[in-house]
C-alpha cells in the first residue's frame, strides 16, 4: 500500500468534486492511498500570482507544501496549475538557498518551514509510474473500444520543460498512453499542446479571448471526429466544460463534447457509473459518450 | 655576481597612463645587482630592442627583466634580443606590469607601487635562473590528413605539390565528403563535381599521396614530428586490387536499400559505389545488407564478376604510418531536425531537410534533378524553406550554422528558374548573406520573386492532402501568419560529427562549447590546435562554406608544413626533469601527467621515472605530485619561488 498527501486547491473541490472521487476510488483499486492535508490553501496560481508578487506566491506555496511535509510523505496534485506551482517553487528554492532562508523566514511566523523532503508529483504521474501502463490495461473490465479520446495535456504540466522534465514537452506521449491502456483510442488532431485558453489569467480578464482558445481547440476536436476530451487539469477541465455553455452564449456556436478527467475515464473502463465518477456534475452531459459505450457493448 | 638590467616599456599609454614609469625605474634601480635601468616609449619596436642589445654588449649585462606586457605576447622577442646579442635567451624574466597592473588598476600611485613589486619578483627570479639549451628531435617529414573531404583534399594537395608526403584517411568508400552531395553552389552556381572532381582525381594520381579510404585512425601517439598511427583498412568484401570498377556486381544485384548517400531520398544496392565519379572507383558489399553475407543465399556478385575480385571473409587490414604532423579534416554532420518535434519532420512526408532537396536538384540524383515531393511524386508547387533549424536556437544550438541561409536562396532560385511559376517562400530571422557575391545573390533572388518571410517558424501540420502547413510569426506584420504549401524545406544546420568525441580523444585536442573542435586562438592562431603538431581544417573547426574551408584548408596545410618542412625541431627546454637517483619510481608523476610525457623505467633493478622531453609542456603538476622532491621543473625550482616570496614580502630582492 503506497500512500501520498493528496493537494487538492481551489475547483476541485469547489466545482468538480468528480476528479477527486474518481481519482480516489482508482488510485485505491490500485493499492494507493490518499491522505489529506490539513489547513491547505489556494496553491496559488503559477502564472499569476508569480508575475504579480514572487515572495507571496513563493511563500504561499512553500506553506502548501510544508503542509504536505508533515504527512511525511510525497505530494500528489490533480490540477496542472496546483503542480505548476508547487514544483516550480520547490525547484527555485532548492535551487537558492538565500530565497530559501528567506522565504522560510517568512513562513517561521506561521510555525511552517520548507524542507523539501517530499516529492511533488502530478497523479498522471502515480499512473505511469507507480501503477504503470501494463497494470492499468489488464485491470480494464468494460471495452472501451470505440471511443475517439482527444487528449489535452495543458500547459504548466509540460513547460518549463527543464523543470518538468516529462520528456518531449512538444509530442508529450504520457496521457495518450493511459488513455490507449483503458482501450479507448487516443486521436491525433490539430493543435493538440495548445492552450485551453485558461491560463495566465486570461479567463478572469478576457473572457472572450479565453473562449476564442477553446473554441479553436473544440473545432480541432470536431474535426478529428473526437467522441471527447481527456484532460488531466482541473482548470483545462473547466474550460473545456464550462466554456462550451459560455461560448454558445458569446460566440452562439455549440459543442456538445463530453470533457473526461483521465480518471474518469479509467473508471469507466473499470465499469464505475457516472455518478460514481462524478460525470453528472458536468456541465456538458457525458451521455453521448456513454450512450456510444452501450450500443458498442452489444 | 650578477648584473642586471632592467628594461620598462611605457607601450604608449597603455602602461604609462597608470604607471608612474619614472618613479618606477628610480626604485628598481635601488634594487641588489641591478646595473641599469631604462624606460622606452615601445620596446618591442625595432629601436627598443636594439637598446637592450646595445646594454647588453657595452655594459656586460648577463641577465635581463623586461617590465612590459604579458609574455604569452613577447617573451620570444625578447629572449631572441638576449640570444642575438650573446647571452642564453632563458637568462630573461617579464615582469607583466600591463595586463597585471595597468590595464587592471585605477589608483596611479597603488597601481605602480603594484608594478614594482612585480619588477621585485621578476628580479629575485632571473638571479635563480639557469641557462639553458634548447633540445633538438628529429622530424618525420610526412603529414596525415584525416577525412577526404574538401578540406583534407584541399590540405594534401597543396603539402603534396610542395614535394612532401601525405597520408589521407577516409572513413567512407570514396573521397569527395559532403561537397560531392552538392549540386550548384552558391554564389556562381558551378555545379560541385565540376570543380571537385578534378581534385579528387589529382589526389588519387599524386604519388606522394598515399590514399587510405574505408579506412579509420584507430590509434596515434606520439608528438610533434613523430607521430605514430594506427588505421583500419575496413574490408570492403573483394579485392580493390583485381577490382576494375567496371560496375557488373552493382548492375546485377538483387537487394536495394535507401541509400545513405542520398539522404534517403533514393535507393542504392548492397554492393554499391556512392557516386559515379568516387575515387577509388571501388564499391564495399553492405554487410547488413547482402543477402550471401545474411542468409547464405544468392553469390550473384561473385559469380558475375570478370576480375574475380569478390572475397566475402576477406577481414580488415591494419596498417602503420609514422608522420611528422596530423591535420584533422574530419567534417560535420547535418543537423537531425527529429528533436524538434514542432516542425514534424519524419512525422510528414513532405517536411525534407536542406541537404534532401539537394539531393532531388541533382541531376545525377534520384530524381534526376527533378524536384518532387515524397508523399505521391508530385511536383512542388509552393514550397517553403525554414530556416535556423537547429541553429540559433536555445533549445538546440546555439551557433549560427553560416551556409543555410545562402543554401535555402540557392535552391530557391534553382527551383524557380526550373519552374517560373512556383511560389517560394524563405522563412528567417536573419538572412546572413555575409560571403564575396553572396549579397548581390540574395538580391538576384528577391528579384525572381522568391518570398523572404520575416519569422521563425512555430510549427508545422499535415493537411489531409499530405499538404503542409506552416504557421510563424511574421514579425513585419506583426501577424501569425498560416501558409499551406505543397512541401517544407528544413534548413539544417552543421553540428559536429557524431564520431567527433572519438577523434578527439585520439589526439587530446579540445572541443569548444559548440563541440566543433577548438583552434589555439579565435583570431591569430585559427588552424593550430592546443597540440603541437596537429592543425584543424574545415568543418571540424565549425560550420563555414566551401570558400572558407578551402582558405582553412590551405592554412592547415602551410602550418603543417611549417612543422614538417624542418628536418630537426627545437623543443623547449623549459620542462621537468627527473633526479634518477632519488626517485622511488611510485609513478604519481606518470597518473598526474595530461600529456603522457612520463615511463616508468627499470634503472639497476629499480623504478624511476623518465620525462619525454617532446610530451612535456612544462606544467609542473609532476613536480607538486612527487612525494620526494625528485622533479624539479628547469627555471621553476622551490629555491626561486622561495626567492620571490621573499622579495615581495619585503627581504631583500
Amino acid at each position: 500500500m503506497k500512500e501520498y498527501a493528496s493537494f487538492l486547491g481551489c475547483i476541485i473541490p469547489n466545482r468538480y468534486p468528480g476528479i477527486e472521487a474518481s481519482s480516489t476510488r482508482i488510485l485505491g483499486h490500485f493499492d494507493v492511498e490518499l491522505v489529506q492535508i490539513n489547513g491547505a490553501s489556494c496553491c496559488p496560481a503559477p502564472g499569476v500570482f508569480s508575475s504579480f508578487h514572487l515572495d507571496s506566491w513563493l511563500a504561499i506555496a512553500a506553506r502548501n507544501i510544508a503542509l504536505g511535509e508533515m504527512t511525511g510523505k510525497d505530494i500528489i496534485t490533480m490540477c496542472n496549475g496546483c503542480y505548476g506551482s508547487l514544483t516550480e517553487a520547490s525547484f527555485l528554492l532548492k535551487g537558492n538557498k538565500e530565497l530559501k532562508e528567506k522565504i522560510n523566514g517568512i513562513l517561521s511566523k506561521v510555525g511552517c518551514e520548507f524542507k523539501g523532503t517530499s516529492k511533488i508529483k502530478h497523479v498522471i504521474e502515480v499512473f505511469s509510474e507507480d501503477i504503470g501502463v501494463k497494470k492499468i490495461q489488464e485491470a480494464m473490465n468494460t471495452s472501451l473500444e470505440g471511443v475517439r479520446a482527444c487528449t489535452h495535456y495543458g500547459c504548466h504540466f509540460l513547460k518549463p520543460a527543464e523543470m518538468k522534465k516529462h520528456g518531449s514537452s512538444e509530442r508529450p506521449r504520457l496521457l495518450d498512453e493511459i488513455v490507449e491502456a483503458s482501450g479507448a483510442r487516443s486521436v491525433d488532431y490539430k493543435d493538440k499542446t495548445m492552450c485551453c485558453g485558461f491560463g495566465g489569467g486570461v479567463r478572469a480578464r478576457n473572457l472572450d479571448v479565453t473562449l476564442d482558445f477553446t473554441r479553436e481547440k473544440l473545432n480541432n476536436i470536431i474535426s478529428a471526429r473526437g467522441d471527447c476530451i481527456v484532460d488531466q487539469c482541473a482548470s483545462c477541465h473547466l474550460e473545456f466544460d464550462r466554456g462550451q455553455v459560455e461560448i454558445k452564449k458569446i460566440f452562439g456556436q455549440e459543442f456538445r463534447v463530453p470533457v473526461l478527467y483521465f480518471t474518469q475515464l479509467i473508471g469507466l473502463g473499470l465499469g464505475m457509473g457516472q455518478h460514481e465518477l462524478g460525470l453528472d456534475f458536468h456541465s456538458i452531459p457525458a451521455k453521448p459518450l456513454l450512450d456510444k459505450l452501450n450500443g458498442g457493448r452489444r | 655576481m650578477t648584473n642586471i638590467g632592467i628594461y620598462i616599456c611605457h607601450c604608449g599609454t597603455n602602461i604609462a597612463g597608470m604607471i608612474d614609469v619614472e618613479e618606477l625605474a628610480r626604485k628598481a634601480a635601488k634594487l641588489k645587482d641591478v646595473s641599469v635601468v631604462k624606460d622606452y616609449r615601445y620596446l618591442c619596436s625595432d629601436p627598443g630592442q636594439d637598446l637592450i642589445k646595445e646594454d647588453i654588449r657595452s655594459m656586460d649585462l648577463d641577465r635581463v627583466v623586461v617590465a612590459a606586457c604579458s609574455p604569452r605576447m613577447h617573451e620570444s622577442t625578447y629572449r631572441k634580443v638576449l640570444s642575438e646579442a650573446g647571452i642564453n635567451p632563458f637568462l630573461l624574466e617579464i615582469a607583466n606590469i600591463r595586463e597585471q597592473a595597468s590595464w587592471v588598476h585605477s589608483e596611479k600611485e597603488k597601481t605602480t607601487e603594484k608594478a614594482f613589486d612585480l619588477v621585485r619578483i621578476a628580479v629575485a627570479k632571473v638571479k635563480k635562473d639557469e641557462p639553458l639549451e634548447s633540445l633538438p628531435a628529429d622530424v618525420i617529414q610526412r603529414v596525415l590528413v584525416i577525412g577526404a573531404g574538401i578540406a583534407g583534399i584541399q590540405t594534401s594537395l597543396d603539402i603534396a605539390n610542395i614535394g612532401y608526403e601525405v597520408v589521407l584517411v577516409e572513413k567512407e568508400q570514396s573521397i569527395g565528403g559532403r561537397m560531392s552531395q552538392l549540386g550548384k553552389t552558391f554564389p556562381t552556381l558551378d555545379c560541385s563535381a565540376c570543380i571537385l572532381t578534378p581534385r579528387m582525381v589529382e589526389v588519387s594520381t599524386n604519388p606522394k599521396i598515399r590514399l587510405h579510404t574505408y579506412s579509420e585512425v584507430e590509434e596515434i601517439s606520439g608528438f610533434i614530428g613523430n607521430f605514430h598511427a594506427k588505421i583500419r583498412k575496413k574490408s570492403r568484401g573483394l579485392n580493390p586490387d583485381l577490382c576494375t570498377g567496371c560496375g557488373e556486381c552493382t548492375a546485377r544485384c538483387p537487394t536495394k536499400v535507401p541509400g545513405e548517400y542520398d539522404e534517403g531520398m533514393g535507393k542504392r544496392k548492397a554492393i554499391y559505389t556512392l557516386f559515379p565519379q568516387a575515387v577509388p572507383n571501388v564499391p564495399v558489399i553492405d554487410r547488413a545488407n547482402c543477402v550471401y553475407i545474411t542468409k547464405g543465399k544468392c553469390g550473384i556478385c561473385k559469380k558475375v564478376c570478370p576480375a574475380g575480385a569478390i572475397d566475402y571473409e576477406l577481414g580488415d587490414e591494419i596498417v602503420e604510418e609514422e608522420v611528422g604532423a596530423v591535420v584533422v579534416a574530419s567534417g560535420f554532420d547535418p543537423f537531425d531536425p527529429t528533436s524538434k518535434e514542432e516542425l514534424g519532420y519524419g512525422r510528414y512526408k513532405n517536411v525534407i531537410t536542406g541537404l534532401q532537396l539537394e539531393r532531388l536538384l541533382h541531376t545525377a540524383g534520384p530524381t534526376k534533378g527533378e524536384v518532387i515531393r515524397p508523399s505521391d511524386g508530385a511536383v512542388p508547387k509552393r514550397i517553403a524553406f525554414v530556416q535556423c533549424v537547429g541553429s540559433r536556437d536555445e533549445h538546440a544550438n546555439k551557433y549560427c550554422s553560416r551556409v543555410c541561409c545562402m543554401h535555402a536562396i540557392k535552391n530557391a532560385l534553382l527551383i524557380k528558374e526550373h519552374h517560373p511559376d512556383a511560389e517560394i517562400f524563405i522563412y528567417y530571422i536573419d538572412i546572413r548573406a555575409f560571403g564575396k557575391g553572396y549579397e548581390e545573390f540574395y538580391k538576384r533572388t528577391q528579384e525572381h520573386g522568391i518570398k523572404f518571410m520575416r519569422g521563425r517558424v512555430a510549427e508545422i501540420f499535415e493537411e489531409n492532402n499530405g499538404n503542409v502547413v506552416v504557421r510563424a510569426d511574421d514579425t513585419l506584420l506583426g501577424m501569425v501568419m498560416e501558409n499551406e504549401v505543397d512541401m517544407a524545406v528544413l534548413s539544417v544546420g552543421m553540428v559536429p560529427r557524431s564520431d567527433s568525441a572519438k577523434i578527439q580523444k585520439l589526439l587530446g585536442i579540445a572541443t569548444g562549447s559548440d563541440g566543433f573542435f577548438m583552434e589555439a586562438h579565435a583570431k591569430l592562431r585559427p588552424v593550430e590546435t592546443l597540440v603541437d603538431g596537429v592543425f584543424l581544417a574545415g568543418t571540424a573547426q565549425g560550420p563555414k562554406d566551401i570558400p572558407d574551408t578551402v582558405a582553412q584548408a590551405k592554412g592547415a596545410a602551410s602550418s603543417a608544413l611549417g612543422v614538417i618542412s624542418h628536418k630537426v625541431l627545437e623543443l623547449s627546454p623549459l620542462i621537468s626533469e627527473v633526479d634518477e637517483r632519488l626517485c622511488r619510481g611510485c609513478g604519481d608523476c606518470k597518473d598526474i601527467c595530461e600529456y603522457g610525457a612520463i615511463e616508468l623505467i627499470t634503472l639497476d633493478s629499480r623504478n624511476a621515472a623518465r620525462i619525454n622531453p617532446a610530451l612535456c609542456k612544462g606544467c609542473g603538476a609532476c613536480t607538486v605530485a612527487c612525494c620526494n622532491g625528485s622533479i624539479k621543473l628547469r627555471n621553476f625550482t622551490d629555491t626561486a619561488t622561495f626567492a620571490m616570496l621573499e622579495a615581495v614580502l619585503g627581504g631583500e630582492a
